[in-house]
């Protein structure tokens, strides 16, 4: 009697448990958002934070080889948004990035480019942060020191671009990126502010480079 | 006849006797709590390792399993109350696993050069997802709010902090291996793999008491 009821608890039990395997899983390589990023079309948008150990891998292994090749073979713009809401000097960096990507923009520096005032800026802090573990525990004006002494901006032009309504208005705007990094965390890349790639899905290179450009032509 | 002799001669028969008692899932309780408590009071705060996403998720996996042990303490003969029990903690073993799977593979990711090791994983999560949307990280943020980084066991000492001795020389160590290892000089088991064979060790106590009260009653049918 004991033996019939605990056999058929355990198969109840077990195909509870199958359920959801049998339902199936729509979305997993992508996920389109609710809310999309308030971005112009043709854009692959990076959510990422300068304390993110996989969005440093990211930029130093993955970036190089997809970003030449979907700008050429998808034409999409990258648009790198800092999450200011993660680190402890989360917002200073979204400034400090913000007036770099500005004057970049103005001299018509390309911010992939190694000599970009933004490459050299985060690469310093990020190479500060993941390869020493450097962690500014003595205060904010180390961690600018960082960033000012790769770019060449010094921390006082710093302080007076930081306030300026064009450097706020830039970093806040990547505020906007937050609801789609609480998803599935960081790095994250959107295509045309739509479609958020479930990075656990991608398995390679040409693997992510297919998926973009096939996400860059769908409406 | 002494525990030893009876174990040596009816080893099932002792087991199931075990599991009729509280003491073992007392046991289970003791070891499980004393994980979280280890992780927090001293690697979180005596070494200054901050506790990463995947951490607190563990923690809160062993908390899981000392609570099913507890559900058994209330009626340890009782073997439906055991089974429940079992069932409680061995959900506690696999969550706890499958945790300390994935913060394997995000040490190791975030240590390789080898781009093959970082595709197949998520990144860092921006706010902790417990299990049954559970706000842990609200309730005790102290011990469940995730403010490490993931893949990394630094120690990050705040400014004009005095260190003892002890604590310079163990976090100089950690700190010097690129992490924590049960033999850093070696590289000898991270803190995943550590996690991943206390899960692995629990489910087997769990499993061997459940089956031994389980053996005992189909014979008693």
């Amino acid at each position: 009697m004991f033996r019939r009821q605990f056999v058929t608890l355990t198969a109840a039990a077990a195909a509870l448990c199958a359920m959801p395997v049998l339902a199936g899983q729509p979305g997993t390589q992508y996920k389109v958002l609710d809310n999309p990023l308030p971005v112009p079309a043709g854009t692959l948008v990076k959510i990422y934070s300068y304390d993110c150990p996989f969005c440093f891998r990211y930029d130093t292994g993955v970036d190089p080889r997809i970003l030449p090749r979907i700008q050429k073979e998808a034409g999409l713009k990258f648009m790198p948004m800092h999450l200011e809401s993660r680190g402890q000097y989360g917002r200073t960096a979204s400034e400090f990035l913000a007036m770099c990507m500005l004057r970049d923009e103005k001299a018509g520096i390309s911010i992939e480019d190694e000599a970009s005032a933004f490459k050299r800026a985060m690469d310093a802090v990020y190479f500060a942060y993941h390869r020493k573990a450097e962690r500014w525990t003595s205060g904010e004006a180390a961690f600018i020191k960082t960033m000012a002494d790769a770019s060449g901006i010094s921390a006082e032009q710093f302080e007076k671009a930081r306030r300026s309504p064009e450097v706020v208005r830039l970093a806040d705007s990547w505020k906007a990126a937050y609801p789609a990094a609480r998803i599935q965390g960081i790095p994250a890349y959107v295509v045309n502010g739509k479609y958020l790639i479930m990075t656990r899905s991608i398995q390679g290179v040409n693997g992510m480079v297919e998926l973009i450009k096939e996400l860059a032509l769908m409406k | 006849m002494s525990w030893t002799e009876r174990f040596r001669s009816s080893p099932l028969e002792t087991v199931s006797r075990w599991s009729d008692m509280r003491w073992p899932w007392v046991l289970i309780i003791a070891l499980s709590c004393s994980l979280v408590l280890v992780a927090h009071y001293v690697f979180q705060v005596w070494l200054h390792m901050k506790p990463c996403e995947q951490c607190v998720y563990i923690r809160f996996a062993f908390l899981v399993i000392a609570l099913g042990a507890l559900i058994a303490c209330i009626a340890p003969r009782n073997l439906w109350v055991k089974l429940a029990a079992a069932a409680v903690s061995l959900c506690g073993c696999v969550y706890g696993a499958m945790c300390s799977l994935r913060l394997n593979r995000i040490h190791q990711a975030v240590r390789s050069d080898s781009l093959d090791d970082l595709f197949g994983i998520q990144g860092c999560s921006t706010e902790p997802h417990y299990p049954f949307g559970l706000p842990l990280e609200k309730w005790a943020p102290d011990w469940f709010m995730p403010t490490g980084d993931c893949g990394y066991d630094l120690a990050v000492v705040p400014d004009g902090m005095k260190l003892s001795a002890m604590q310079e020389w163990l976090i100089g160590l950690y700190n010097s291996s690129d992490g924590w290892y049960l033999v850093p000089s070696l590289k000898f088991m991270n803190m995943a793999q550590c996690c991943l064979l206390a899960f692995i060790v629990a489910a087997l106590m769990v499993l061997v008491l459940a089956c031994a009260a389980l053996r005992a009653r189909f014979r008693s049918c």
